[in-house]
């Protein structure tokens, strides 16, 4: 129950703070790699790691992480498909095998037919997710978005002290 | 409005996440090393893989494991071996590639089969586990085996019901009446065919008028010649059909004869149905040992197909299960490319270890492994393992390098504890106390060839107090107590898929001569029961047969010889009295 609370939290914040849709978009594509991929592979560092640097949202990051990984649980047969398919291509053989023993490379977890898979679905998704994403919260905010933050309940949430913490991390203008 | 790209401000906190990561790496690192090991251990064995401590130093790479213990896959309260303490020589480098290479490995105080508290077993299910498959594949194989059980706990005989419809001289018997009665009326039909009666008749008339007539009486004499021609035909006819019919009896009476050989394979039959102990001496051996020594082989073939599973020949891609984790698994593919590392690969080690720990002082003995890989096409040369010692030869060659594996090991130990043997269908235990175990196994491709032996010149009996005795158990019980010497071979050969058993022992022609003398007396007995069994159901089917043959034999030649008689007679009394009528008188 506090998880979904604090997701409805984040997802609250995210949709009213001050980055610019775009930003917000951005940051819930990352975050659906994160989430739609398993999360141990180093693949993931990387996406954190842009999340954080990159002036996209980190609240629609960590909103999009935690909306897509039951996704991700859901699609993993899809994944395991895709991931199977193209690892056993022989065309690709060849630019495996060099991948394969490649330093580093390995560590990634490519090999492995639900990582392959998902994250080969999540990047393909990602630019469609950005789109839809930013058109949705140009929507939100051009409509009901002023209403919600003059609610209470919306002050509330941004008096928490969780608050602070997520303003660091909050989208630069 | 122009948005920045970056946000450098979060550079200082994704620092000290990054520095925080190196904390818990430097904190966690052994642990975690230390329980992938297990996991990754217990996955590939089959069994329990217990570490107490590890700890890596990448800056010398050098990896020290503690307190290892490998339960055993195939026993519930044992362990494969246990292990003081490995230590690893690793390279570093290869590691960024996912690939473990360990230059060097001391292994000390391993010491094998030792007991321990819970079982260590872990069944893994055939479709997602290596070791679950292979271990089904083992047990599939040694039940192809089929071990006689050996009835001597009662000595008792056995018989099954003679069934009449499978016995061969009831249909012949039958077959042969049927035979006989059509083979009576063809030939009545034949009989009837020759028209004897008016050949007769007319001859007979002939004759008449030739005794009346004079020798200048042309006519008479031309008709007399004409029925001596006739009776010649008639004659003839009936020689035909005496041939007919002599084949005819010699077929009935072959068919009579084989109505004797019919019983005789009823009888050979009915033996069959003897549910007789075994008293042949490999049988016997079999009986006895055959379980213990299956297990054996199956356990070395375990060990084999398990090898081959993670160490197979080739350089093609090939899928394992992926990493247990909340979500699917998958399937990892590995990539293996000529020239380079193998995902795995132990140089060598040089093994310290202990065979009987129980042994006071305990013995220790030194051994080397090398070669040791996940992709020996990479590698480029077989596994190869040795120890040598006072008392104790054992090597092993594991040659997947080519496209057809052959996996070779042999070991021989000598003054080591032997088991207890409960002898398979005998209610009692066969102490070798220490003696020599030999095991020796090849398996090419899928051709088998292994040998299990065991010597000892102090064997200890023990009755089962539990087992009620019978008479025969007690004669055996003192037959095989005055035994102190013991000596088995097993062997199996062929395929996998068609392995042949042979087991013998010393025990087994002590065993089988006894059991002759006891048994013999009432397996003949049983065998008179069951020929007059046989005797009961088939003479009254055989019976009637044999006397309408001879009856049918008899009838027809008499008959024949009957006609043919009249036929000679009337031939016989024209001619005479043609010649009578014809010979010239001198005045």
């Amino acid at each position: 129950m506090l998880t979904i609370v604090k997701l409805l939290q984040s997802l609250i914040k995210a949709l009213h703070s001050e980055g610019t849709p775009g930003q917000l978009a951005a940051g819930i594509a990352l975050g659906a790699i994160l989430g739609l991929t398993p999360l141990v592979s180093l693949h993931n560092v990387l996406i954190f790691a842009l999340i954080v640097m990159l002036n996209v949202s980190f609240a629609g990051g960590m909103v999009g992480w935690a909306l897509f990984v039951p996704v991700g649980f859901l699609l993993d047969p899809l994944f395991d498909w895709i991931g199977r398919t193209l690892l056993f291509t022989p065309a690709f053989t060849p630019f495996f095998t060099s991948l394969y023993n490649t330093p580093v490379v390995p560590l990634t977890n490519f090999n492995n037919t639900v990582t392959l898979g998902s994250l080969v679905f999540a990047v393909v998704f990602f630019v469609p997710l950005y789109f839809a994403t930013r058109w949705a919260v140009t929507r939100y905010r051009a409509t009901i978005g002023e209403r919600v933050r003059q609610s209470k309940w919306y002050r509330a949430v941004t008096a928490s002290k969780l608050y602070n913490v997520y303003r660091l991390f909050r989208p630069e203008a | 409005m122009s948005i920045r790209v970056f946000r450098w401000r979060a550079i200082g906190p994704l620092l000290l996440f990054a520095l925080l990561g190196a904390v818990l790496w430097v904190l966690f690192a052994d642990r975690i090393a230390r329980r992938s090991a297990e996991k990754i251990g217990t996955a590939i064995v089959g069994a329990k893989v217990e570490i107490q401590a590890l700890h890596i130093n990448l800056a010398n790479g050098d990896v020290t494991v503690r307190g290892l213990t490998v339960a055993s896959p195939h026993e519930a309260l044992k362990n494969l071996l246990q292990a003081d303490e490995l230590l690893a020589d690793i390279d570093v480098l290869p590691l960024l590639e996912k690939k473990i290479v360990i230059d060097r490995l001391a292994a000390n105080g391993l010491r094998f089969g030792t007991p321990r508290a819970t079982d260590g077993r872990v069944p893994g299910s055939p479709e997602s586990s290596v070791s679950g498959r292979v271990m089904g594949e083992a047990r599939d194989w040694a039940q192809r085996f089929q071990v006689p059980a050996l009835q001597l706990a009662t000595g008792k005989i056995d018989v099954a019901t003679l069934d009449p419809r499978r016995l061969s001289a009831i249909p012949a018997a039958e077959a042969l009446s049927a035979r006989a009665d059509s083979s009576r009326r063809a030939w009545q039909t034949g009989l009837d065919s020759l028209r004897l009666a008016a050949t007769l008749d007319s001859a007979t008339a002939t004759l008449a008028r030739l005794r009346t007539a004079r020798a200048t009486d042309l006519a008479a004499l031309n008709e007399a010649r004409r029925a001596i021609d006739q009776l010649k035909q008639a004659r003839n006819r009936v020689t035909t059909l005496e041939r007919r019919v002599t084949g005819g009896l010699a077929e009935l009476r072959a068919g009579v004869a084989g109505l004797d050989s019919a019983k005789q394979r009823d009888y050979a039959f009915a033996r069959g149905l003897l549910k007789l102990p075994s008293l042949d001496a490999p049988e016997i051996g079999i009986a006895l040992f055959a379980p213990t020594a299956v297990a054996q082989f199956q356990r070395a073939l375990y060990w084999t197909q398990l090898a081959r599973a993670h160490m197979p020949p080739g350089l093609l891609p090939r899928a394992d299960a992926g990493p247990p984790r909340a979500r699917r698994s998958g399937s990892t593919v590995r990539f293996p490319r000529e020239h380079a590392l193998p995902g795995f690969l132990l140089r060598t080690a040089e093994l310290s270890f202990q065979l009987d720990p129980t042994a006071s002082p305990p013995k220790s003995y030194a051994g080397r492994l090398t070669g040791l890989t996940s992709d020996p096409a990479l590698y480029g040369r077989p596994t190869l393992f040795e120890a040598s010692a006072p008392a104790v030869t054992a090597g092993a060659m594991l040659d997947h390098v080519h496209a057809t594996a052959r996996d070779t090991a042999g070991a021989t130990v000598q003054g080591v504890r032997i088991p207890v043997f409960q002898l398979a269908s005998l209610p009692m235990r066969l102490d070798p106390g220490q003696g020599t175990v030999q095991l020796g196994f090849t398996l090419r491709g899928d051709t088998i060839r292994a040998r299990w032996a065991v010597r000892s010149t102090h064997v200890a009996w023990a009755r089962d107090s539990s087992a009620s005795g019978s008479t025969v158990t007690d004669l055996l019980w003192r037959t095989l107590s005055g035994i102190s010497d013991l000596q088995v071979d097993a062997g199996v050969t062929g395929t996998l898929t068609q392995p042949r058993l042979s087991v013998r022992s010393n025990l087994d022609e002590a065993i089988a001569a006894r059991l002759r003398a006891m048994m013999g007396e009432e397996v003949a007995a049983a065998e008179r029961r069951l020929r007059a069994e046989v005797d009961r159901q088939v003479d009254p089917a055989i019976a009637p047969v044999r006397p309408r043959v001879t009856v049918l034999q008899t009838d027809v030649t008499k008959r024949l010889a009957e006609q043919r008689g009249r036929l000679d007679q009337a031939q016989k009394d024209l001619e005479a009295r043609l010649r009578e009528l014809t010979r010239i008188r001198l005045p």
